[in-house]
């Protein structure tokens, strides 16, 4: 056992570090998505410049070939010093990996510098209102037309589809299927009419994620990706890769809430309140733990091949420490931590999603339950 | 980084939890429970294989491994709920050799390590495990600034009833009256201790998981296993959560006392603020799982219930290391 970083792992880190005191920019704008969207995008051209877009692809395709452990450290390090993340995020963590996994050689040479480069901003178009958690029950339909796939359909909570070009999309193929069966996976063009976006206002405020309107939309049967009815199995390598190395990011992004957080006690005595001193030790035990699972579960898949119990954990660990850390900001700040101007008030109502988004919590369990526990289903 | 054991690591733990499997089986644990005394041929087996002194340097006759080897062990001994002065032992040997003066080490450490002797450990005027049967013992003030070597045959100790019959536990009649001062680091010495005894409720968290686990896929009602219920199933996926959670801190906090002592005081409160946590809640859970048979002397989730409750409060529970945590946070930040 050895937690310190390898000689290797220290120079990637340090020349990581350089870079980014020399290209970090500015403050990030608040409140006008469109202006955020702008700054992030320009942040990733410019880690696309210098090779920082995807440190954990090939090198063929514009990454580095970084070992795992150094991809966290990439995440870790954009987290400490307070990077923004890239317009690109689900281009990068979800499609990128997933066209790798299943791509034709075509495809992965059309993609994915686009992807790295920001060019082609990708969304997720997954969740419909009737499919959620239980997302083999998509509805939208795909009907074959000669070279091309006929698609109508609607999907819900589309993050960033308004700024999107590509659109990961599952749909139905084959209706007589059985559920899990009849599901195929496209890359959809998201500039044509047939397809219309319409923003949905979250309880922040923001409009991150959007409805999709799908009305016969074209998509040329060389944009299906993997087999024909086997769109369940791809879209689980999407699944498969929702958390990884960003994971590392928001464990870090805690730590420094936390950090804000013990640094306010201090300044106004709370500290010496024993009901604040517990909370903020179970944070502090909390967010720990979070770091440590997180290493622990990467050197396992590294040397394993395979994830170990502690990976399926650290979503839920996260999701619920960062609502209960939100939550104990109000007691800590007082209540102009629910004033809008405040940020602490952004962050606690933008943390109910989190054990929402990405598979809820009662997913998460019944996931535990049933794949690493073994317990029988229902 | 590599967050994992080495192959001599998990061979160590391996070779602990299949010999433990033979030695310290549910029946052997009752046994030794319902009558108040340990088989001293386990503890003679354990000594020949080296264990109370596997982490004491070989100047001492130890076996000059690192706590991370020790906690494995203690970690496989409370899974197999062992029944041994395994803990009290090894707490004491490594208490003295951080805290010991040369002639103290020179004296105790060799016996202790090849287990010709017992010894135990504990905070002044608290209650010790396997303290009457124990040669030699060290007490450390609450926050271990000060360490007392205490030769336990001339002192006035008592046994003590406590909730947990497959530990003995034992208290001084008058705390801190006589021995002898340590020189050393006593605060190093219940840091290790805090971290060991972290390990062992590791290990009876991940047993109390596999028992629950095994018998709600088993046990049926309304003509399914009960472990297809949803509420069931979340109750497991909550005990593992907490048993990794602890195990993560825990081997962090082992691997700091081998490698980096800047950190060993905040990792061993990380460590036992969540092992102790986990071990009563996971502990508890598992009765809840079992149904009305978990409340039966009968059935053997009890014990570990038992030993978790005591290994939680030994050296301070949850609450005090998270108030610890909070204290070595606030001084970084203030
Ligand atoms: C901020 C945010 C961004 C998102 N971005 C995207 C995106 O880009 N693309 C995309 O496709 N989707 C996205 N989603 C959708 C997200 O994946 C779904 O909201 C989520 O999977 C839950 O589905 P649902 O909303 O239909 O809730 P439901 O599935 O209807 O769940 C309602 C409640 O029932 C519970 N429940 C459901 N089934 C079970 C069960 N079997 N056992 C126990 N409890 C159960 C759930 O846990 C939940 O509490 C996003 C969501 C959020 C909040």
């Amino acid at each position: 056992m050895d937690l310190t970083f390898s000689t290797e792992e220290l120079e990637f880190r340090d020349e990581l570090r350089g870079w980014l005191e020399a290209n970090l920019p500015g403050e990030e704008p608040r409140g006008d998505e469109d202006a955020i969207y702008a700054f992030r995008t320009e942040w990733q051209r410019t880690l696309y410049d210098s090779g920082w877009a995807a440190v954990h692809w090939p090198q063929e395709y514009g990454g580095r070939d970084a070992t795992l452990m150094q991809s966290a450290i990439f995440f870790e390090e954009m987290g400490r010093i307070g990077a923004p993340l890239p317009a690109n995020v689900l281009g990068l963590l979800l499609a990128g990996p997933t066209i790798m996994a299943w791509g034709t050689d075509e495809q992965k040479d059309r993609y994915l510098t686009p992807i790295l480069s920001a060019e082609e901003i990708w969304c997720q178009g997954f969740s419909e209102p009737e499919a959620g958690s239980d997302l083999a029950a998509v509805k939208t339909r795909a009907v074959r037309d000669g070279d091309d796939w006929v698609v109508t359909g609607q999907k819900v909570w589309t993050s960033g589809a308004q700024y999107s070009k590509w659109c990961m999309l599952v749909a139905r193929t084959d209706p007589d299927a059985a559920k899990h069966k009849g599901l195929s996976y496209f890359l959809m063009d998201m500039e044509q009419e047939e397809v219309q976006v319409r923003p949905l206002v979250q309880i922040t405020g923001e409009a991150e994620f959007n409805e999709l309107f799908i009305e016969e939309a074209r998509i040329p049967h060389a944009n299906m990706l993997g087999e024909e009815g086997n769109g369940w199995i791809v879209a689980l390598t999407t699944l498969m890769n929702e958390r990884s190395g960003l994971g590392f990011f928001l464990q870090v992004r805690l730590r420094q809430m936390l950090d804000r957080l013990i640094a306010e006690a201090v300044a106004n005595g709370k500290i010496d309140d024993p009901v604040i001193s517990q909370s903020l030790g179970d944070m502090l035990e909390r967010t720990e733990t979070l770091r440590l699972t997180a290493y622990r579960g990467l050197s396992t898949i590294m040397k394993y091949g395979q994830p170990g119990p502690e990976g399926s954990l650290t979503k839920w660990l996260w999701s619920e420490t960062n609502q209960m850390m939100t939550q104990l900001a109000v007691d800590i700040v007082g209540p102009q931590a629910l004033h809008s101007a405040n940020p602490w008030s952004y962050e606690l109502l933008r943390a109910r999603g989190n054990s929402i988004e990405g598979g809820t919590t009662e997913i998460l369990k019944n996931i535990i339950a049933e794949r690493v526990l073994g317990l029988p289903r229902k | 980084m590599q967050f994992d054991f080495t192959e001599d690591q998990h061979e160590i733990k391996r070779t602990a939890k299949d010999l433990l499997a033979q030695r310290s089986t549910s029946e052997k644990v009752r046994t030794a429970a319902e009558s108040g005394s340990y088989e001293q041929s386990l503890w003679a087996e354990l000594a020949e294989l080296g264990w109370p002194g596997v982490a004491i340097s070989e100047d001492h006759s130890g076996g000059g491994l690192g706590i991370i080897e020790l906690a494995t062990l203690l970690e496989e001994g409370g899974y197999a709920l062992a029944n041994s002065p395994l803990l009290a032992s090894a707490a004491c040997a490594i208490a003295i050799q951080e805290a010991g003066s040369d002639a103290q080490k020179k004296e105790w450490l060799p016996k202790l390590a090849s287990g010709q002797v017992t010894g135990s450990f504990g905070i002044a005027g608290q209650t010790f495990p396997d303290l009457v049967d124990a040669a030699i013992t060290v007490s450390v003030s609450p926050d271990g600034s000060s360490a007392t070597l205490i030769d336990v045959s001339a002192a006035e100790c008592n046994a003590v009833e406590t909730i947990d019959p497959t530990r003995r536990y034992g208290e001084f009649s008058e705390a801190d009256q006589s021995g002898e001062g340590m020189p050393g680091d006593g605060a190093a010495a219940l840091d290790i201790s805090t971290v060991i005894v972290s390990a062992e409720l590791v290990g009876i968290c991940q047993r109390a998981l596999d028992m629950t686990v095994e018998y709600v896929k088993d046990r049926k009602q309304f003509g399914r296993p009960v472990g297809s219920f949803q509420a069931v199933q979340h109750r497991c996926a909550q005990m593992l959560l907490n048993t990794e959670a602890a195990r993560s801190v825990t081997y962090y906090a082992a691997w700091s006392a081998d490698a980096d002592r800047s950190l060993l005081p905040e990792a061993s409160a990380l460590a036992k603020s969540s092992a102790s946590k986990a071990g009563v809640e996971v502990t508890g859970s598992a009765i809840q799982a079992h149904g009305g048979i978990g409340f039966t002397w009968e059935a053997d989730v009890h014990w570990f219930y038992k030993r978790a409750q005591m290994d939680a409060a030994w050296l301070g529970g949850t609450k005090t290391h998270r108030e610890r945590l909070t204290r070595i946070a606030a001084a970084q930040a203030a």
